[in-house]
């Protein structure tokens, strides 16, 4: 799922600098569950908001609500209302919900809470883990379920590079070393072989050096018309 | 402020009650008063008990209290001390505030009701009725209100004061009563009905003493149980010898008994025996009875029939006796038998039956049209107490035989809401009692989490001092004794719900629970009401805010932060503080949280938690919104803590995500501090508040 | 002939070859280019010019590599993955193989963290296999990587490789090697060794293998300055194994002793891996003290290099 976490309060004031009353909404999905935008997060930040402008000698007003999905027009129609009595919409959901709402209410700003950060694994209570770059064209089947390109620091695809020490990602040791967690799996599995193919480039043109992606299903629209056989 | 907030969803295996409620004939929400006992708000505490139960004194000191067989402690060591507890508030409640409950704004009705008898069943039906808005009188034989409390129950168990207590209210709320009216003798039914008493109740007891028919039963010195009480209990002079030997094994044996001990004061110069059919393990009287009279030497011949009764001079001089070796036959009727050839002689002077007590139902006259059954009880509809003559109803021992004051009394209210129906012309047999839905166990593994703890003795009076006098026993809790006993409550059904439509099923209370309750069910979370142990991790953690505590929940933690603004000093130079305590370890020896705050100096509040694991970030954070110069939180992080380790330190990592966001704020996060109280250091809360006090002062005023 | 270096000739007549490195400078100063030449020309058969090593800004390898043309010695251009994708990285190599460059390092590159960029964003479109393949693609099969053909003259290179035979896992780093043979390596480089055993167990995986028939191998060695230096490759360095018994070398020295026994250990290292079967040369890391190269040259027994 998306992992995201809030920016800075710093940051956010001078977003917010120029507006009375915002609106501050969450999202019940990612968010909520990566602990950055859910009703509790929306509920802190606008105690801090307030405790922060009013230190800063201002009156601000600060209105708390979550939707669903805010990716989504119809959960966001439910706080209409909301968004129309405030100056400004400070979203607590992922850069989509952010957009979705800047779309949908092209009268009203949203600015963004948070950071997105990437796509990751809630591995425990309070760690997330990157592991899909949703390059568009998954190699996991060649390289026992781990992805390299999200959980290599180069993306390597013949790894692992030569600053591969004691498991750990030359970068930091914090990192695991991918390819390490690659060969350990396939030799497990007994497919080291696959470590001897040389991979080769690969095609990024499905990922987002490719452009802005776009997948469409005619099928499912509702404008679809099956198309008479000629 | 919350948008569309939907109404949470409770399933209906959550809005199971607890068992001790559901096990108190009145259904007292006993979880209720013992969670107030443990925050420190005896008032409320006592409010809550007294909600139900218009003899909340005489019940506090005699209840049989078959809630304590039913509490889910059990499971897990002993019960909650249910009944001390409901003595703790009763006596530590301002009887200037009232009795109980005001009465509701009803509106006078017209039709009279009679009720005969003032024991539990006809003084709560009196008072139901009166609240309800009719004008009731009680019709009473003695001179006394009370029934068995006043007459049979002994002084030393129920001090006299305490009755008067009960009655006064139960007066107050608008009940007429007349004593020494027999109803029989002095008046009749059909009188009464003439008299314009639309609707009657009859509530007479069971004030007779059952007799043996053996040999002996005419000598000088057998007396009757029942009435030998009633004399004692009125003053009156009884004859008993120095050898007394008491027939039975209930508890109106063993009050014999342990009276007979104290009539004249002789000490060691008279001798009690106990003859009862059962053995000693199958004795009815309550254990905690019998163990008392052992102690005050009272002498026990279980498994002993009375065969006939010696005498010499028309004088007791014995009571021959036979070994019974079973009391009740296979299809578990009262069928004693005994084992021939085993007559022995027990010698004594006295001899007092105490074998059980029946109605005294002469005063109904064929025209009243009231049945009895083949046993010769009065015949009613089990539902609704209703007689088999319209207008009548009857409740109380007359109908259940010999039981229990909140037994009496429950039926006494079962009468008052039938009579209700009745005088409002609804069609009785419509009226249906619903018992409440029962929470079921605690499952093997959950009460292998759940830490025991010691069940707070009762303070008794010392042997020595109590034998020979009608001095009360049991001296009562102290409130440090009793905040510590309410502790033990699981808070059963008062935990944690989920509202699935907010839920992200995002595990997090899955992984928080020390109790590993909560698991993910068709999308959401689902949280077994019969495991949670309520400690509230859960709700605190939830980043969709989609659990509620039904017992003390974040909202209402809320409310009572802001309270604490609301009284604070106008303009007080010294630093505004706030502590939010841990109710079970931030006070400990004879501390407790009144005494603490009283200590306190005025710029100091404190907010007890069940368990800080309770508090979430938001709390704190609104302490400081509301302008709070310092906040902490005292409580164990270590081991002490009540529940699993899972519980402990979850508080820390809040009060450092908080103190973060104070730094970003621009507050700064060293007004906010974390202090560990092991439970052994006591007194502790002053100091920290004092510390935290000069800690603040450095950073100056909160300047919101 | 694949390239027909220097290099290439040494190897292939069967020399045992010598080669150095030198680094860029931080700067367009060329007098110091011509300087660090100065230290190595005639001691070794070919020079690394390394690609922003660290991920430092510094002067172009191709700039500088040309620069040493000039000077007369033969440069390595060394081609990084991290800052230019395939586009960029054959754009260069036809440049640089106008100009005269003809071996080529193909090397995956320090992650940007290190640098003095670190909030730049890297390419790491290829990695340094796949490097491999285009570059040998464009010399053997005249392709670019996209598949078209070079018309005209295509670039031919000698086409080097790293290996860092201390990295983990241990066990995979000859397979490694022998993917990078399989990808186009003609010759490798390896990690500076102190460990000599352990060296020593990969170099008979490595010729268990065969791979030491299908590219030179050149061991790395370098000399150590300090107690410090020696101290800090063994800490801080990922991927560089220093035995202790080196650093207690070091640091038993005293001070003003040191760099002359840091040039001792690296000259017994490289009298000890000459011994080692599939070892076809040393290539000789003294960076900002390539002045030593001539003293560890001629210690080692390596002068004069032969004419091919
Ligand atoms: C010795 C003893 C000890 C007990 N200890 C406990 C205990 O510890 N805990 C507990 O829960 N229960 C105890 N009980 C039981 C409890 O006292 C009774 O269950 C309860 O009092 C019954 O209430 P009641 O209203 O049905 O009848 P009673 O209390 O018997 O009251 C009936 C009233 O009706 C009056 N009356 C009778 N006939 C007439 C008439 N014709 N006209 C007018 N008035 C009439 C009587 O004088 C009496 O006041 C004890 C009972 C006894 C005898
Ligand atoms: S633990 Fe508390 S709520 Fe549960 S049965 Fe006992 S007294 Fe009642
Ligand atoms: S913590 Fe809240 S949102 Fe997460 S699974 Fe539990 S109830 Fe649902
Ligand atoms: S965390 Fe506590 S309140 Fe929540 S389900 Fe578990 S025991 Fe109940």
């Amino acid at each position: 799922m998306i992992i995201a976490e809030q920016k800075p309060l710093d940051e956010i004031k001078s977003m917010i600098a120029d507006y009375q009353k915002v609106l501050i909404l969450g999202c019940g999905t990612c968010v909520t569950i990566c602990f950055a935008g859910g009703e509790k997060e929306v509920g802190a930040l606008a105690s801090a908001l307030r405790m922060a402008t009013r230190l800063d000698g201002q009156n601000k007003e600060f209105i708390e609500a979550t939707v669903q999905r805010q990716c989504e027009y119809e959960f966001n129609e439910e706080v209409a209302d909301l968004i129309e009595e405030a100056d400004v919409v400070l979203s607590l959901a992922c850069g989509i919900g952010v957009q979705t709402m800047n779309e949908q209410f092209p009268n009203k700003l949203t600015l963004p809470g948070l950071n997105t950060a990437f796509l990751g694994q809630p591995v425990e209570q309070g760690v997330w883990d990157e592991r899909c770059q949703a390059c568009g064209d998954c190699v996991l089947y060649l390289t026992g379920g781990i992805c390299p390109i999200a959980r290599c620091s180069k993306s390597l695809l013949n790894g692992p590079c030569g600053g591969s020490q004691n498991g750990k990602c030359e970068v930091n040791p914090e990192i695991d070393c991918a390819w390490q967690l690659i060969y350990d799996r396939l030799q497990a599995l007994d497919r080291l072989d696959l470590m001897m193919e040389v991979k080769p480039a690969k095609d990024w043109s499905t990922s987002r050096d490719g452009g802005p992606r776009k997948i469409v299903r005619e099928d499912l629209r509702l404008t679809f018309v099956e198309e008479k056989q000629s | 402020m919350k948008h569309d907030e939907p109404p949470p969803v409770i399933s209906p295996a959550e809005e199971a009650s607890p068992p001790c409620q559901v096990a108190c004939p009145l259904h007292t929400d006993v979880r209720g008063y013992v969670a107030a006992i443990a925050r420190g708000d005896f008032e409320e505490g006592y409010a809550i008990a007294r909600e139900p139960n218009p003899l909340i004194y005489v019940c506090s000191h005699v209840c049989a209290h078959p809630c304590e067989e039913e509490c889910r402690r059990n499971q897990v060591d002993e019960p909650v001390s249910i009944a001390a507890l409901k003595r703790f508030v009763a006596e530590r409640h301002d009887l200037s505030l009232g009795h109980g409950p005001s009465k509701p704004a009803v509106e006078p009705k017209n039709q009279r009701v009679a009720i005969i008898g003032a024991g539990p069943a006809g003084l709560t039906a009196a008072y139901d009725l009166a609240r309800m808005g009719y004008p009731v009188t009680i019709f009473e034989a003695l001179p006394e209100p009370g029934g068995m409390l006043r007459v049979g129950l002994p002084k030393y168990r129920l001090p006299r004061e305490i009755i008067d207590i009960d009655i006064k209210g139960i007066l107050e709320a608008g009940v007429e009563l007349k004593t020494n009216v027999r109803i029989g003798q002095d008046l009749t039914i059909s009188e009464l009905k003439a008299q314009g008493y639309e609707a009657i109740f009859i509530g007479i007891g069971a004030q007779q003493s059952r007799t043996l028919r053996i040999e002996g039963m005419d000598l000088d010195g057998v007396l009757l149980g029942v009435d030998f009480l009633r004399d004692v209990n009125q003053g009156k002079p009884v004859k008993l010898g120095k050898k007394v030997l008491v027939i039975g094994g209930g508890n109106v044996a063993v009050d014999v008994a342990r009276s007979a001990v104290r009539v004249g004061n002789l000490g060691d110069e008279r001798e009690v025996h106990m003859i009862c059919l059962e053995c000693r393990e199958e004795m009815p009287a309550h254990e905690w009875e019998i163990i008392e009279a052992q102690r005050e030497g009272i002498v026990l011949h279980p498994s002993l029939g009375p065969n006939r009764i010696l005498g010499r001079d028309g004088k007791v001089v014995g009571l021959e006796t036979i070994v019974c070796e079973s009391v009740f036959d296979s299809e578990g009727r009262f069928n004693p038998s005994f084992v021939c050839n085993t007559e022995s002689v027990i010698e004594g002077d006295t001899v007092i039956l105490a074998i059980g007590q029946a109605s005294d139902l002469s005063f109904i006259h064929p025209e009243d049209g009231i049945e009895l059954t083949p046993r010769r009880t009065i015949k009613v509809d089990p539902d609704t107490l209703a007689t088999t003559a319209p207008g009548i109803f009857a409740g109380g021992e007359v109908i259940s035989g010999p039981g229990s004051v909140v037994g009496s009394m429950a039926l006494g209210r079962r009468a008052a809401i039938s009579i209700d129906a009745y005088l409002r012309g609804e069609n009785l047999a419509k009226l249906r009692f619903a018992e409440p839905q029962k929470l079921g166990e605690l499952p093997q593994k959950t009460v292998e989490k759940i830490k025991p703890l010691i069940r707070e003795p009762m303070p008794l009076l010392p042997l020595e001092e109590r034998a020979f006098n009608y001095r009360e026993v049991e001296l009562g809790y102290t409130p440090a004794m009793a905040m510590r006993a309410a502790h033990r409550c699981l808070t059963c059904g008062g935990g944690a719900y989920v509202d699935t439509g907010k839920c992200a099923a995002c595990l997090t209370c899955v992984r928080v629970c020390p109790y590993d309750v909560p698991v993910i069910k068709d999308g959401a979370a689902f949280i077994d009401p019969t495991q949670c142990q309520a400690c509230g991790v859960c709700a605190s953690e939830c980043p969709a805010k989609a659990i509620t505590m039904k017992l003390y929940s974040e909202d209402q933690l809320y409310q009572e932060i802001e309270a604490l603004f609301a009284t604070a000093p106008a303009s007080n130079p010294e630093p505004f503080i706030v502590g939010f305590c841990c109710l079970y370890c931030a006070y400990a020896g004879d501390e407790w949280a009144e005494s603490v705050r009283a200590q306190l100096p005025p710029n100091v509040r404190t907010l007890d938690v069940f368990c800080t694991s309770r508090i979430d970030i938001q709390h704190l954070l609104r302490a400081f919104e509301l302008g709070a110069d310092g906040v902490f939180v005292a409580g164990c992080v270590g081991e002490e803590c009540r529940h699993t380790d899972k519980a402990v330190n979850r508080i820390q990592g809040k009060v450092q995500f908080v103190k973060e966001v104070l730094n970003q704020v621009g507050l700064g996060g060293d007004r906010l501090a974390l202090y560990n109280i092991p439970s052994a250091e006591w007194g502790t809360v002053p100091r920290i508040a004092q510390e935290m006090a000069e800690r603040v002062r450095t950073l100056g005023t909160n300047p919101l | 002939m694949k390239a027909g270096s220097n290099l290439e000739k040494v190897l292939t007549a069967g020399y045992f070859a010598a080669t150095g490195e030198l680094g860029p400078p931080q700067s367009a100063d060329t007098a110091v280019i011509e300087k660090k030449a100065g230290y190595l020309k005639g001691y070794v058969d070919a020079v690394n010019i390394t690609d922003c090593q660290t991920a430092v800004v510094r002067m172009s390898s191709m700039a500088v590599a040309v620069m040493l043309l000039r000077l007369g010695l033969e440069p390595t251009m060394q081609m990084t993955c991290r800052d230019r994708n395939r586009i960029a990285i054959q754009s260069d190599l036809l440049g640089a193989a106008a100009l005269g460059i003809k071996n080529l390092l193909c090397l995956t590159g320090d992650h940007q963290v290190f640098g003095n960029h670190p909030t730049a964003k890297n390419v790491f479109d290829l990695d340094s296999m796949q490097l491999l393949s285009m570059v040998k693609g464009l010399r053997d099969d005249r392709r670019f990587q996209c598949g078209d053909e070079v018309k005209g003259p295509e670039p031919r290179f000698f086409i080097g490789a790293a290996a860092n035979p201390f990295a983990d896992p241990f066990d995979f780093r000859p397979y490694r090697l022998a993917k990078k043979a399989k990808a186009g390596a003609d010759f490798i480089q390896t990690q500076i060794v102190f460990n000599v055993p352990k060296f020593r167990e990969y170099m008979k995986r490595v010729v268990d293998l065969g791979v030491h028939e299908q590219c030179y191998i050149l061991a790395g060695v370098a000399p150590i300055k300090s107690f410090g230096a020696a101290r800090y490759m063994a800490t801080k360095v990922p991927g560089m194994d220093v035995p202790d018994e080196i650093v207690q070398r070091m640091k038993a020295t005293p001070k003003e002793k040191q760099a002359e026994e840091g040039i001792k250990v690296c000259v017994e290292v490289i009298q000890q891996v000459r011994e080692i079967p599939g070892v076809a040369g040393v290539h000789i890391m003294a960076i900002e003290w390539e002045e030593s190269v001539a003293e560890i040259t001629a210690q080692a027994g390596l002068l004069p290099r032969p004419a091919v």
